[in-house]
Formats: C-alpha cells, structure tokens, sequence
C-alpha cells in the first residue's frame, strides 16, 4: 500500500514537472519568435550600402537568414530559365507580373543557382539586348521567399517567388529566397529597362515583438503556478 | 481579502475588455481584411491584452490562495481571462460571494 503512494506521488510528480517543462518550452518558442520579428523588422529598415557577394549573404540550400534580407548583394552567372512571376505587388502597392529567371551562379561547385526577378514580364522583349542577354553581372536585393501562391504553378509560370516551386526543373542546388536586380551589366553594356522594387517583407511570424514577449511572461508565470499548485493543494487539504 | 477582491475585480474587468477587443476587433481585421492601416492600428491590442492577462494571473492567484479555494476552481479562474464575457461573470460571482 505505501509502495503503490509513493509511486503514486512519484507519477504526479513526474507529471507536473512534465506539464512545466512544456510551459517552459512554449514560454521559449515565443521568445525565438519574438527574435525573429525584432530581427526582420530591423532588417526592413537598415539601409546598408555595401554591396556583398552571393556567398556572404547566403548559401545553397540554407534558409535565407532575415538579418540579410534587403542587403545589396553582386553575383555573376547566367540565365538558364525564364518564368513568368504573375500578379506581384511592388513597394507602392502596384501589382503587375513580373519577369523572373532561374540565374546558375558562376563558379559555384557543385552548381548552385537562384531565382531574380529581372524586371517586368511586359518588357522582356523589350529589345534584342535583354532578350538575349545570358550571361551577365548582376546587382540587386535579397529577398526572403514568397510563401503565399499568386498562381498556378504551369510550364514558364511560377505561384510564387520561391526556390521550392522549381525543384526539380534544373539539375541544381538552389539557394533560399530571391534577387530583385537593379542592374544587369552583359559582355557589352548595361540593360535598360524598368526595374520593380520589391515590397517590404512582411514577417512570417504574425505579431509584434512586445506582444511575443507578453506570451513569454504568461507561459513562463503559468509554468511557475503549475509547480506551485501541488504544495498550494497541500496547504488546502491540511 | 477586500484588497485581494478589489485588485482581482480590476483585472478581471480589465481583462475582459481587452479580450473583447481581441476576439472582436483584432482577430478578425488581422484574418478577415487585408488592409495594413486597420492592422497596424489595432496592433496594441494583443499586446495591451498578453500583459493585462499576465497581471490578471497574479491577481486571480493571489485571490484564489486568500479564498482557500480548491485546485479546479483556481484554474477555472485562471482561464476565465482567456475567454470574453467569462471574466466578468467571475468578477460578479466573487464580488456576490465575498464583498
């Protein structure tokens, strides 16, 4: 009888330290949250006029980090494949489609590409220049990936600016996120044409930084009631 | 225990504003329209809430211990801040109890 209380109290209290530990846990996945949101909206607002390379902002198959998301970044390569990005919303709000091309990185080993929205789809035939351009030198913003479709997914179009749509359809490693170019230089000269400004990226996690903080304080003050209560309904019983 | 009642009345008021405005207002201009002017002006409103809850906890708590009430009731009470309208019908339920 005495053996059967003990494991008894020693279930019950394996128990409330369990339930803790999970209040504990999401007291901690909403502090993480709440560091991505202060990161990303700090990142949305730097301007950092140094212009990196690919390789320092980001690397094949690794989600993009956000502290690097709007940095100016130079890569090389060339175009392999041409998608239509329909119904894109610019930074004033204009939604128009855009052009995007699945650019294979210079040099990269084993070959790695990303995703870069040139400019508008209308002008892709603009003229001879950008039609044919290949290989260029580019510079141009990071972007985090598009989570929400915009279309169907058909051969030449894209749903949404994401590396993840266009597995399978280039024998490449392809990095997280995108570039939206301000500048393509070719062997003879830059291209002109209209360049789209991306529109601020909104944070994945939905909320704002002190609003996560308040939900740390609760999970973590109910984990801190929850060991309490056991020796509260003690006091009770006695 | 007047105090422990008093103080457990304002949050439990309190925080069945904030939810109010939480179930009614913010959740459905964050999930139902797409228009970043609304949301950014209701934006204070889960943050005012998470804060209020977590100051209704202590009070609820501190309440509870005082009333000597039993473990169910105390994590009814708890939970009451939670959901609209359960708040208040605690606060009325204590203040015809115990005042």
């Amino acid at each position: 009888m005495k053996t059967r209380s003990i494991i008894k109290k020693f279930l019950q209290a394996l128990g409330v330290i369990a339930l803790a530990l999970v209040l504990v846990g999401l007291g901690n996945w909403q502090l993480d949250r709440a560091a991505v949101v202060k990161e990303l909206n700090a990142a949305a607002k730097v301007i950092d006029p140094k212009v990196y390379s690919l390789s320092e902002l980001a690397a094949p198959t690794v989600a993009l980090d956000s502290r690097n998301v709007n940095k100016k970044v130079a890569v090389n390569g060339f175009y392999i494949a041409n998608f239509k990005a329909p119904l894109q919303s610019d930074k004033d709000g204009k939604v128009t489609d855009w052009e995007a091309a699945l650019l294979q990185v210079d040099g990269s080993d084993p070959s790695a590409g990303i995703l870069v929205v040139r400019g508008l789809w209308a002008d892709r035939l603009l003229n001879m220049d950008i039609t044919m351009s290949t290989k260029v030198d580019l510079v141009g913003t990071m972007q985090p990936h598009q989570n929400d479709d915009r279309a169907e997914n058909v051969p030449g179009v894209i749903s949404r600016l994401d590396s993840s749509v266009i597995v399978g359809q280039a024998d490449l490693q392809l990095y997280d996120g995108f570039i939206v170019a301000q500048s393509e230089i070719t062997r003879s000269s830059e291209l002109i044409r209209t360049r789209v400004v991306a529109k601020a990226p909104v944070s994945r996690v939905a909320g704002y930084y002190w609003q996560h903080i308040s939900y740390v304080a609760i999970w973590w003050l109910i984990a801190a009631i929850v060991l309490y209560l056991p020796f509260y309904r003690r006091s009770i019983a006695s | 225990m007047t105090g422990a009642v008093k103080r457990f009345r304002v949050m439990a008021i309190t925080a069945g504003v904030m939810s109010l405005l939480l179930w009614f207002v913010d959740l459905p201009v964050a999930y139902l329209f797409n228009n970043e002017d609304w949301k950014s002006k209701v934006a204070w409103i889960p943050f005012v809430h998470g804060w209020v809850y977590a100051v209704y906890l202590l009070t609820a708590l501190q309440f509870s211990v005082k009333a000597r009430w039993e473990l169910r009731r105390v994590i009814w009470l708890a939970l009451a801040g939670t959901l609209p309208i359960a708040s208040f019908i605690a606060e009325r339920k204590i203040v015809k109890n115990y005042s």
